[in-house]
């Protein structure tokens, strides 16, 4: 889709601007310092009014040119995220293979072409490989299974 | 020669049983997970990285090295079969190697890709070990403000020559610098941007946000991408098939040549990386051809100088890390990290205090780089049959392994959590149209030069002239300067000429 204005670097240098300014705002809660002997803050002060200073430079000739809006693909975007989220929730608690298996049935459902047989054994096997070769082989010290928490 | 000398001892390091061991399973393992779309050298060298714990630091370090330089090689075969890159250098492949693929050109390009790849590493190789010790000699006499300036030219370097705009490169290396604030400050102690969550008092983990930024933004984006490549067909490739002409060879040695050269300069740029490199060379070959409209129709040379310059640049990138203890970019800063954890500091003291492994690992390289032609060109069909594991099986195990190798590192669930995050801050940058290269290297390069910042202001007692005044830190600046000016003269030039080509259309 086109419009008037590029929004991808409206969007982009807005969002510098306000991460640059908090980055800013929140470093002079540490100590400053001068410049001989800096203190923790003065770095980061720095870096942060450069960010504000680039996302400005970002934002302005996005204002005068067209451009394309960006569309973003939400289902494999959100399923992904969602079956990350639940790996870390699930590893420490229960173990590797309920949250091999969670990983792998919630990633199926970004791709609308998955089939529900093909993702079982696939969830299956994947948790086969990852208790034999990483806990077993490599040694990391993630249980299979446990049930208390 | 003392040269000769040090390779000798390189060298019957490097042939130890162990040793050759560990470096084909480098190789074959890189190979491996650079021929597949999704996954690269960093979630692998993570994954393994608990496996230096257990084998000697030389072995080690050989192993995690042919992981990415054998990287390099395999990237190429996806770009060409599929349009499809298997680790970003080899996007530029994908330019020419697919078209090739489509005249049924395929095997000549993976043989020259191989070819390219074997000449590359070998200059890389070359300048590594003639450079290394010299360059060792000098830094010795750098002091803060050099280091300093060197690391503000690597990161202007990496912002100014990565695709799109300068002005969003360097923005995004400034959100990195600002990301690597996080975390306990060394000179004070003092707990900057934590917010008390005990996991951040040592910084956001550079896996993590690796991890998130490449390889969940990656996955993300290649599950609809995929969909419509799958539907392509397949040759087979014979070796009869990879047989090039006299012409492919005659317009290729040059262009391997120059590839070499450019990669070579490049790699040694702390920042500028494989990608950069292999993207400058098909540039430069493009200007210097007599037709350059056959770039992008399957010109041979368009296939062959960004393949050398991504392999030479991946040895050199050894350069920096080892001898000023500088890391290039992620992965490097990766195989820094499995140094220290072996009790070895790299830098410039590294090559006199630990010379085997030093020079063992160099030497393991050259070793390697066979390794992977023969694995490369006789066994070019087994990797070609793995293209065809549908993605839906793929992205899981991908996901997986990425999950796995995050944990792995500090056994913590929470930097799972932030892989997570970072990967939603990725793919919005995919969507607004910035590269994540950038940020890391940023990152990575924060604090040591918070460090050497405040360390030159403290020596100079608060005089900001000191990094004129010393002469290589001087001649950085002054490098950095001309890098900037040239960009900014190149972006003005570039605005210029929009209207008119929007009129012309």
């Amino acid at each position: 889709m086109r419009s008037a204005r590029d929004y991808t670097d409206i969007i982009g240098g807005l969002l510098l601007i306000a991460g640059g300014t908090w980055f800013m705002l929140y470093s002079t809660g540490y100590n400053i310092g001068s410049l001989r002997r800096m203190g923790p803050g003065y770095f980061p002060m720095v870096i942060g009014g450069l960010v504000l200073l680039f996302g400005v430079l970002v934002l302005l000739p996005g204002l005068f040119r067209a451009g394309q809006l960006p569309r973003p693909e939400w289902r494999p975007f959100l399923t992904i995220s969602a079956s990350i989220l639940l790996f870390a929730l699930i590893v420490e608690r229960f173990g590797l293979i309920p949250a091999t298996v969670a990983l792998t049935l919630v990633a199926a459902v970004a791709d609308n072409q998955s089939r529900v047989l093909r993702t079982v054994i696939l969830a299956a096997a994947l948790s086969a490989v990852a208790v034999g070769v990483f806990t077993q082989g490599l040694g990391i010290p993630i249980p299979a299974i446990r049930w208390s928490y | 020669m003392d040269m000769f000398a040090n390779l000798a001892l390189g060298f019957s390091e490097a042939f130890a049983l162990q040793n050759l061991l560990y470096c084909f399973l480098g190789v074959f393992l890189g190979t491996f997970i650079g021929v597949l779309p999704g996954i690269g050298p960093l979630a692998t060298i993570s994954m393994l990285l608990p496996l230096t714990f257990y084998v000697p630091p030389t072995a080690a370090l050989i192993m995690l090295a042919g992981i990415y330089y054998g990287a390099q090689y395999g990237g190429s075969t996806a770009a060409i079969l599929m349009n499809l890159p298997g680790t970003p250098a080899a996007a530029v492949v994908c330019l020419d190697g697919y078209p090739m693929a489509k005249q049924g050109r395929a095997g000549v390009a993976l043989f020259m890709t191989t070819i390219a790849s074997f000449v590359g590493s070998t200059i890389g190789i070359v300048v590594l070990t003639a450079f290394s010790p010299t360059l060792a000699g000098v830094a010795l006499a750098f002091g803060p403000a050099d280091y300093f300036s060197m690391m503000l030219l690597g990161l202007v370097a990496a912002a100014a020559l990565a695709q799109g705009s300068p002005a969003k490169g360097i923005a995004m290396v400034l959100a990195g610098l600002a990301l690597g604030m996080v975390g306990t400050d060394v000179q004070t102690g003092q707990q900057r941007f934590t917010f008390d969550i005990p996991q951040l008092a040592d910084g956001i983990s550079l896996v993590a946000l690796a991890m998130g930024l490449f390889g969940v933004s990656e996955v993300i984006t290649s599950i609809m991408r995929m969909r419509e490549v799958s539907r392509q067909k397949q040759e087979s490739i014979t070796l009869r098939s990879m047989v090039p002409t006299k012409s492919d060879v005659r317009q290729s040695w040059r262009a391997m040549l120059r590839g070499s050269g450019v990669g070579s300069f490049f790699g040694t740029l702390p920042g500028a990386g494989t990608t950069i490199a292999s993207f400058i060379a098909y540039a430069v070959e493009k200007r210097l051809a007599r037709k350059p409209e056959r770039f992008g129709q399957g010109a041979v040379e368009g296939v062959s100088a960004p393949e050398s310059a991504s392999n030479a640049s991946a040895q050199t990138a050894f350069i920096p890390t080892l001898t000023l203890g500088i890391p290039g970019d992620a992965v490097m800063a990766l195989m820094l990290g499995a140094m220290i954890i072996q009790g070895i500091q790299p830098g410039p003291r590294l090559v006199t205090e630990h010379p085997e492994l030093f020079w063992g690992l160099i030497a393991s390289f050259w070793i390697g780089n066979v390794m992977l032609v023969i694995l490369n060109i006789p066994m070019i069909g087994l990797w070609v049959r793995m293209l065809r594991i549908p993605y839906g099986i793929l992205y899981p195990a991908i996901l997986l392994f990425i999950c796995i190798g995050v944990f792995s590192v500090n056994n913590s669930a929470f930097d799972v959590l932030l892989v997570m995050i970072f990967g939603i801050v990725g793919y919005v940058m995919v969507l607004l149209k910035f590269e994540p290269a950038p940020l890391v290297l940023g990152f990575i390069l924060g604090p040591l030069m918070e460090e050497h910042l405040r360390r030159a202001m403290l020596l100079s007692r608060g005089d900001a002239m000191v990094f004129l005044e010393r002469p290589i830190s001087a001649s950085f600046l002054a490098l950095t300067f001309a890098l900037l000016a040239w960009s900014l003269f190149s972006a003005i030039r570039s605005m210029q000429q929009r209207p008119r080509t929007a009129a012309a259309r």
